[in-house]
């Protein structure tokens, strides 16, 4: 298919099992035969091209995600999944099994805008390559969730493979969600696989034939239970001992940790608010706010808030003068580093084009906005003792 | 150096003391080393061990492992190497050991100290608690320690993470040093993250184990340490525990000792304070305040100092997320429901109220305290 889709203007001959994917991509003509003696027949001129009725398209089904309306209490979480999505800031969940971080996951590619055209063939071509089952509709445009389990290679992750080169999970989740769950499980040259291409936003995996680029432009949530206990969540809740508590922690390294712009402490909602809470927001109403904010983003030349930096932050995201003391206060005793202020503004700056929609173009960033996104940036129990994670 | 044994105890002469210090270098329990050193005399005793005979009824394996471990001390080298290091030995009848832990019904054989063992010639309360404390019961552990420093009071802990090294770090604060009874030789610093701590503890207080030097913080050591520390202290106040926690041992070990046992209690959901809740339902003394304590060993205080609220008021929402919290932990979104604010509006009072010192953000909750702790480091670092 991605040999199809660069040929450009001329006439393709594939395998009649492929005539609808090529048709997808290619630009000029499709022939589709079902041995190569047609296409002998066919250019000694002995026969006419058979050019088989195309297989009737099956029906386009396309997979409804699940509808945050379904997910009662968890506000702050469900904040969380709506500024992720906003502002394709990377998510940390922690909390203890059973409370709700996995049903959480899944229902953050409905929040996402879903691919456009280049997007949708970008994403339908690497999920061909990589030998994955296509949409009865061909093009891929839900935004993919991949979830792989914790037992996955580095090179599962990110691409590669000895005899032919297949890409990964983390470009299959191009335009959508890389959802790690148990992120403390994952085997650390798996997770440390990850640096670059989150920096990048492209993997290249190197062999000893030859190099490849795949796109790699993924949201990462991570989820992971605060402690081998899975109780660590209020003050004074853990039963674990101190050098199994350190041992979990030393199992995520603090640079990828870093990387989480967001991280919520997840606990299981009181029956109350299971059996009489009210019911949430659908997806559909949060989504249309995000793609506000994701319009709000690309007015400032970038995809989304995350990828702000350097002057193009400073110019976007001006902060209030009360803002900018809480942000002080915050550097000072400790609880930011420098580079979580940057990331920190970022977000602040998405909670505050959440917070303006339908109004004047947002203003600076005010001070509630700074510290909803502290909260939203908890020093977690799992990055305990890791001075240089703010 | 301090060892000079007596004859008091009729048992150990002069020069049984090293034998005894190489004896507590094998490990045993503690009944077995008092067995053998009273029953054989310890020079005899050593010999015994090394033969493989201990002559107490332990099965041969047992006899075997002490034997193998026997192999590797050198008596003569391991006394040395505490005179080197400036560590006190005092076997049980010799001048320099504690006298509250005479009569002790399991008095340690042998005594390492470093430091001054006169700290601890006044009244004496030991802080125990868990390890896993909360934000609650760490401030008071910080505050007692160091108000009953200035009452002349002895802090007596273990030095462990939570409660404990918080009752050092506020004694330590005051003119009256603790003390600190460990489970480990004084040359293995354990828990590592206390380590300045014990050092501090060390230079102006008293640092006391059991153990030689190069004896591990094996998590056998621990029970039996907290006995020490019940027998040492004239008071046991158990700030927080959780249900069957560690301190709970000390607190059955004071009981068994007489001692009196306060308990400080806490909000009934919070799991720290399950097992102190626990003990004051089952009787235990209440300790509401340090002169509770000061009642307790004695000595009264005459005048309840008041603390002037430092900290500026808070404003009306201020004040509605304060109540809202109930004494206990609590996350930004539960406060956002009990008030009905909005999760920006509970987010950006939460902030004032840290700045102003009203409540301390713990792991993405939310916790309430009674006191400025910022203005306290601030006074306490003049």
């Amino acid at each position: 298919m991605p040999l199809v889709g660069a040929l450009g203007r001329c006439t393709v001959i594939v395998a009649a099992a492929n005539a609808l994917d090529a048709a997808l991509v290619a630009e000029g003509k499709v022939r589709s035969v079902a041995s190569l003696n047609d296409v002998v027949a066919a250019l000694t001129s002995t026969a006419r091209w058979p050019d088989p009725p195309a297989p009737a398209p099956t029906p386009v089904v396309t997979v409804v995600p699940p509808d945050l309306v379904e997910v009662r209490g968890h506000a702050l979480a469900r904040t969380a999944l709506e500024i992720a999505a906003a502002g394709a800031h990377h998510l940390l969940m922690v909390g203890p099994p059973g409370s709700g971080k996995t049903m959480l996951a899944r229902r953050l590619p409905g929040l996402l805008p879903s691919l456009d055209r280049s997007a949708a063939l970008m994403a339908t071509r690497i999920h061909s390559a990589a030998g994955e089952p296509l949409p009865s509709g061909g093009l891929i445009t839900v935004p993919p969730i991949r979830a792989p389990h914790h037992g996955a290679s580095a090179v599962a992750m990110v691409g590669g493979g000895s005899t032919t080169m297949r890409p990964g999970e983390i470009s299959l989740a191009t335009g959508g969600v890389l959802f790690l769950d148990e992120l403390g499980e994952f085997h650390p040259s798996a997770l440390d696989a990850l640096r670059q291409p989150l920096e990048e936003g492209v993997v290249r995996v190197s062999r000893a034939h030859r190099a490849v680029t795949y796109p790699a432009q993924f949201l990462l949530v991570g989820a992971m239970n605060p402690c081998p206990c899975g109780f660590g969540g209020g003050p004074g809740f853990c039963r674990c001992s101190d050098s199994a508590r350190a041992r979990y922690h030393r199992r995520v390294s603090g640079p990828l940790l870093d990387r989480f712009d967001l991280r919520v402490d997840v606990q299981r909602p009181a029956a109350e608010e299971l059996l009489r809470g009210a019911p949430g927001e659908p997806t559909a109403v949060v989504a249309e706010r995000v793609a506000a904010v994701r319009a709000l983003a690309a007015g400032r030349g970038v995809r989304a808030n995350a990828a702000l930096s350097g002057r193009a932050l400073e110019h976007h995201a001006p902060l209030e003068a009360a803002a900018e003391g809480l942000l002080e206060g915050a550097l000072r005793d400790g609880r930011l580093s420098a580079r979580g202020f940057t990331r920190l503004r970022t977000v602040a700056r998405t909670i505050a084009d959440l917070d303006e929609i339908g109004g004047a173009p947002p203003g600076p960033i005010r001070r509630e906005h700074v510290a909803l996104a502290l909260a939203l940036r908890a020093t977690l129990p799992a990055l305990e003792g890791r001075a240089h994670v703010g | 150096m301090s060892a000079e044994p007596t004859n008091d105890q009729g048992v150990l002469h002069a020069g049984d003391a090293r034998f005894v210090v190489a004896l507590a270098a094998l490990d045993l329990f503690p009944r077995q080393l008092n067995e053998l050193v009273f029953r054989f005399g310890a020079e005899a005793a050593w010999h015994n061990v090394r033969a493989g005979r201990p002559g107490l009824a332990v099965p041969a394996d047992i006899a075997q492992l002490w034997r193998h471990r026997a192999a590797r001390v050198e008596p003569d080298r391991l006394w040395e190497a505490h005179r080197a290091h400036a560590i006190g030995v005092s076997v049980l009848g010799s001048s320099t050991y504690p006298p509250e832990l005479i009569d002790d019904p399991e008095a340690p054989v042998v005594l390492f100290h470093r430091g001054d063992l006169d700290v601890r010639s006044g009244p004496r309360v030991a802080i125990v608690g868990t390890r896993r404390a909360s934000t609650y019961g760490r401030d008071l552990a910080i505050e007692w320690g160091e108000a009953l420093s200035h009452a002349g009071v002895c802090v007596v802990s273990g030095l462990a993470l939570g409660i404990d090294g918080a009752a050092h770090i506020g004694a330590l604060r005051g003119p009256t040093p603790p003390v600190a009874v460990v489970g480990s030789g004084l040359d293995i610093v354990y828990p590592r993250r206390n380590s300045a701590l014990w050092h501090e503890v060390g230079k102006r207080g008293l640092l006391l184990t059991e153990h030689p030097l190069g004896g591990s913080a094996a998590a056998a050591h621990f029970p039996a340490r907290n006995r020490i520390l019940a027998g040492l202290a004239d008071v046991v106040v158990v700030i927080e525990s959780h249900e069957a926690g560690g301190s709970l041992i000390t607190v059955a070990a004071a009981l068994v000792r007489h001692r009196t046992v306060l308990a400080v209690p806490g909000p009934v959901h919070s799991p720290a304070s399950h097992g102190t809740n626990a003990l004051i339902r089952d009787g235990a003394g209440v300790a509401c305040d340090v002169s509770d304590i000061l009642v307790a060993v004695g000595l009264s205080e005459g005048v309840r100092r008041r603390r002037r609220e430092t900290r500026p008021a808070p404003d009306r929402v201020g004040g509605a997320v304060l109540a809202a919290f109930g004494w206990s932990a609590a996350r930004l979104d539960a406060l956002a429901a009990r008030t009905g604010l909005s999760l920006l509006d509970t987010a950006d009072t939460l902030e004032q109220l840290v700045t102003q010192g009203w409540i301390v953000a713990d792991h993405g909750w939310f916790e309430r305290v009674a006191r400025d702790r910022v203005a306290h480091e601030r006074s306490a670092s003049k």
